[in-house]
C-alpha cells in the first residue's frame, strides 16, 4: 500500500511517465539503481574509494565503477531518484524503504542522500516505552534509564517518531 | 456489564429490591426490609413481578443475584 | 510499521509489539488480580479499564477484571512496575522489566526466617490467599519416652484389655475368627517399642498381671532425653504469585519469624452512615481485612461493617467495589525502587491520594 501510494506522488509530480509505463514492473529496480547511483557519487566525493562503497552498497566493484561511469544505467532513472531524495524526509525515507525492502541500506542511501541535519530533544515527560525506537527506520533512537536518545547523525528528520509518541515528549529541530 | 431481569423466572419475592445497597441509599427504608416509597429506586415489584426502575443506576456490585432464589435477576 | 497485537487466553491478556531490534510482552494473569484498579490509574495513555469487579467477583460473570485496549497500549510497562500483586508483567525479549535495574519497583516482601520458625502452622492457616505451606517433620515419638516393656505370654488370656486401653496404639494382637476347635479372638500379642509410651496403663490394667513394664523417662526426669531428638525440623515456602503481602503471617506468629513489608501506606476510612451493608467490599478485599460485625448477646445491636486496618495494603479494591462511596483509601506514601525517569516517578508518585 505504502509504495502504490508512493508511486501515485510521483505521478503527480509529473515525473517522466512513460518511464513508468514502458519500463513496467521494472520501475522500482530502476530507481533502486538510481538511488545507488547517487549515493556511489556522494560517497566517492566524501572520499571513500570504490571499494568500501561497493561494500558498503553490498555491490560489485566492477558494477560500482560502472555506475560511476555512467554505464548501465538510464538518466531517467537518476532524475526519478534525484527528485525522490528532493521528497519531505518521511516520503524519502519510506519510499526508500518501501522500493529496498532492506533496512540497511536503506539507512545507508537516505543517510547519505539528506543534505539537512537535524537536532532532537526528548523532553522528561518521555516514558521509555519504545515506541518510537520501534518505528524508527533509521534506527537512530536508543532507550537509556526509561528515556528515548535520538542520534541526530542518523535522524532524517521524519517526524514518524514525534507522531506516534504518546506523551508528545520529541522534539525536532533543523532541516537546514 | 449489564443488569438484566427475567420475569418469567422472578416471584415477586423482593429480595433483590431490600437487598440493592443503591436502593437502600435512595429510600432508606428498603433496608428494614419495607418496599421503597419512590420510583427513583434501581428495581421494585410491580404487579407481582420485579422491574427496573434505573438501571443506570446499578454500580454492578453483585448483590442482588446472590439474594435471588431463582437468577431472575443478574449481571451480563 | 509496528502494531500491537492481542492474545487472550481463559481471563489472561497478553499484549505484543515486535519489531526488528525487541520484542515486548505485557501478560495479564486475573487470577492473581486483586481489582485495586492501579494499573487503570498509572496507565499514561488509558489503556487499561477497570471491570465490574463486585459482579465478577460475587457473581462468577465470566469476565476478565481488567480490559486492554491493544490500540492504546504503548507497553511502557508502567501498570507492570505499579501492580501490587504482579498480575502484569512486561518482559523486554523475555526478560521481565522486575529484573532490570533500570525499571522502578514497589517495595514489599514477605519472608519467613527457617531460622526462627517453629512451625506451628499459624501462618499457612491464617494466610488468606493460602500463600503459605509450611512443611514439618515431627521428632520421633520412641525418643522422647524411655523405658522397658514385657508381656508375659505365658500368663496373657488374650483378653485385649490392654490393646483397648493403649492410648498409644502400642499393643498389637494378631486377631481371628473364633472357631469351634479355637475358641479364641487372638493367637499372639506383642507391643511395638516405637510407639510404647511408657505410660503404664496396660501394667495396671492387666486383669492377670501379665506385662511389666518401667518408665525410665520418669524416674530420671530429662537427664538421658538429646535435645536434638525432640527438635522440630521443617521449611516454609510463600508462593509470591498469590502473597499480597498483607502482614497476617506477621501478625499470627507467635516468635516473630514472618516479616512483610507493604509497599502502600495510608488510611482506610469508612462512613458507617453511607454504608449500607451489602457485603461487596468484604467479598473483594484481598487481606481479610474487612468483615461484619457478629453480635454476642440477644438484641445487641452491631456495626455494620468492621476494619482491622493492620492488614489493609490500602489497594483500594473495596473503594471501587463500593456502590454507596461509603469506604475511601487515601495512599500516604508508596515505596518504589529508585529510577532516573522523572515521567516514571512522576507517575509512580501519582498513586498517592
Amino acid at each position: 500500500m505504502l509504495f502504490g501510494m508512493c508511486l501515485l506522488e510521483i505521478y503527480i509530480l509529473k515525473i517522466n511517465v512513460s518511464v513508468i509505463n514502458t519500463h513496467g514492473v521494472q520501475m522500482p529496480k530502476h530507481i533502486v539503481s538510481g538511488l545507488k547511483y547517487l549515493t556511489a557519487v556522494e560517497l566517492i566525493r566524501d572520499g571513500l574509494s570504490q571499494k568500501e562503497v561497493a561494500e558498503i552498497l553490498e555491490m560489485d566493484r566492477s558494477t560500482v565503477s560502472h555506475y560511476l561511469n555512467g554505464r548501465n544505467l538510464s538518466w531517467n532513472s537518476i532524475e526519478v531518484a534525484e527528485i525522490i531524495t528532493k521528497f519531505c524526509p518521511k516520503d524519502f525515507l519510506t519510499l526508500t524503504y518501501a522500493l529496498l525492502d532492506n533496512s540497511e541500506k536503506t539507512r545507508i542511501i537516505v543517510k547519505t542522500c539528506s543534505k539537512k541535519e537535524f537536532q532532537a530533544e526528548i523532553e522528561e515527560s518521555c516514558i521509555g516505552c519504545g515506541l518510537c525506537a520501534d518505528t524508527c527506520l533509521m534506527n537512530a533512537i536508543v532507550l537509556d534509564d526509561l528515556k528515548a536518545h535520538i542520534d541526530s547523525n542518523w535522524c532524517n528528520g521524519c517526524l514518524m517518531c514525534r507522531d506516534v509518541c504518546p506523551t508528545n515528549s520529541i522534539k525536532i529541530f533543523g532541516g537546514k | 456489564m449489564e443488569l438484566k431481569v427475567d420475569q418469567d423466572l422472578c416471584l415477586g419475592c423482593g429480595n433483590c429490591v431490600v437487598a440493592c445497597p443503591v436502593n437502600a441509599s435512595i429510600s432508606p427504608e428498603v433496608y428494614g426490609g419495607h418496599g421503597p416509597k419512590t420510583e427513583d429506586v434501581i428495581m421494585m415489584v410491580e404487579n407481582g413481578v420485579i422491574k427496573l426502575f434505573n438501571e443506570s443506576k446499578c454500580t454492578k456490585c453483585g448483590t442482588c443475584p446472590l439474594f435471588c432464589p431463582t437468577d431472575a435477576i443478574y449481571l451480563e | 510499521m509496528v502494531a500491537n497485537t492481542k492474545e487472550v487466553k481463559d481471563k489472561d491478556i497478553c499484549v505484543l509489539r515486535i519489531s526488528p531490534e525487541e520484542k515486548r510482552e505485557l501478560s495479564f494473569k486475573d487470577e492473581q488480580c486483586i481489582g485495586c484498579g492501579i494499573c487503570e490509574k498509572i496507565c499514561p495513555v488509558e489503556a487499561i479499564e477497570l471491570g465490574d469487579i463486585g459482579a465478577i467477583e460475587r457473581t462468577g460473570v465470566d469476565e476478565s477484571k481488567i480490559s486492554v485496549d491493544e490500540e492504546k497500549c504503548v507497553l511502557c510497562g508502567m501498570c507492570s512496575s505499579a501492580c501490587p500483586v504482579d498480575a502484569l508483567e512486561l518482559k523486554l525479549d523475555e526478560k521481565s522489566i522486575k529484573d532490570m535495574e533500570e525499571y522502578p519497583k514497589l517495595i514489599k516482601t514477605a519472608e519467613i526466617s527457617d531460622e526462627e520458625c517453629i512451625f506451628c502452622k499459624a501462618c499457612e492457616t491464617a494466610c488468606p490467599r493460602e500463600a503459605i505451606t509450611i512443611a514439618r517433620v515431627l521428632p520421633d515419638r520412641s525418643k522422647l519416652v524411655t523405658g522397658e516393656i514385657e508381656i508375659d505370654k505365658d500368663t496373657c488370656i488374650n483378653c485385649g484389655v490392654c490393646e483397648e486401653m493403649c492410648p498409644a496404639d502400642a499393643i498389637e494382637m494378631e486377631h481371628h475368627e473364633p472357631t469351634s476347635s479355637d475358641p479364641t479372638v487372638s493367637s499372639d500379642i506383642s507391643v511395638n517399642k516405637d510407639k510404647c509410651v511408657y505410660c503404664l496403663i496396660c501394667k495396671k490394667a492387666c486383669p492377670v498381671d501379665a506385662i511389666k513394664a518401667v518408665c525410665r523417662s520418669c524416674s530420671y526426669g530429662e537427664y538421658d532425653l538429646k535435645p536434638e531428638d525432640s527438635e522440630i525440623k521443617g521449611s516454609s515456602f510463600i508462593d509470591e504469585d498469590a502473597c499480597v503481602n498483607c502482614g497476617w503471617c506477621e501478625e499470627i506468629c507467635p516468635v516473630d519469624a514472618a516479616k512483610v513489608k507493604k509497599a502502600f501506606e495510608g488510611e482506610l476510612d469508612i462512613d458507617l452512615e453511607k454504608c449500607e451493608a451489602c457485603g461487596a467490599c468484604v467479598d473483594i478485599c484481598p487481606c481479610n481485612v474487612l468483615s461484619f460485625p457478629e453480635s454476642t448477646k440477644p438484641g445487641e445491636i452491631v456495626e455494620k461493617l468492621k476494619k482491622d486496618e493492620t492488614f489493609c495494603i490500602y489497594c483500594g479494591a473495596c473503594e471501587n467495589v463500593c456502590p454507596v462511596e461509603a469506604i475511601g483509601v487515601k495512599r500516604t506514601d508508596v515505596d518504589f525502587t529508585p529510577t532516573k525517569s522523572k515521567s516514571w516517578k512522576k507517575q509512580l508518585e501519582s498513586l498517592k491520594t
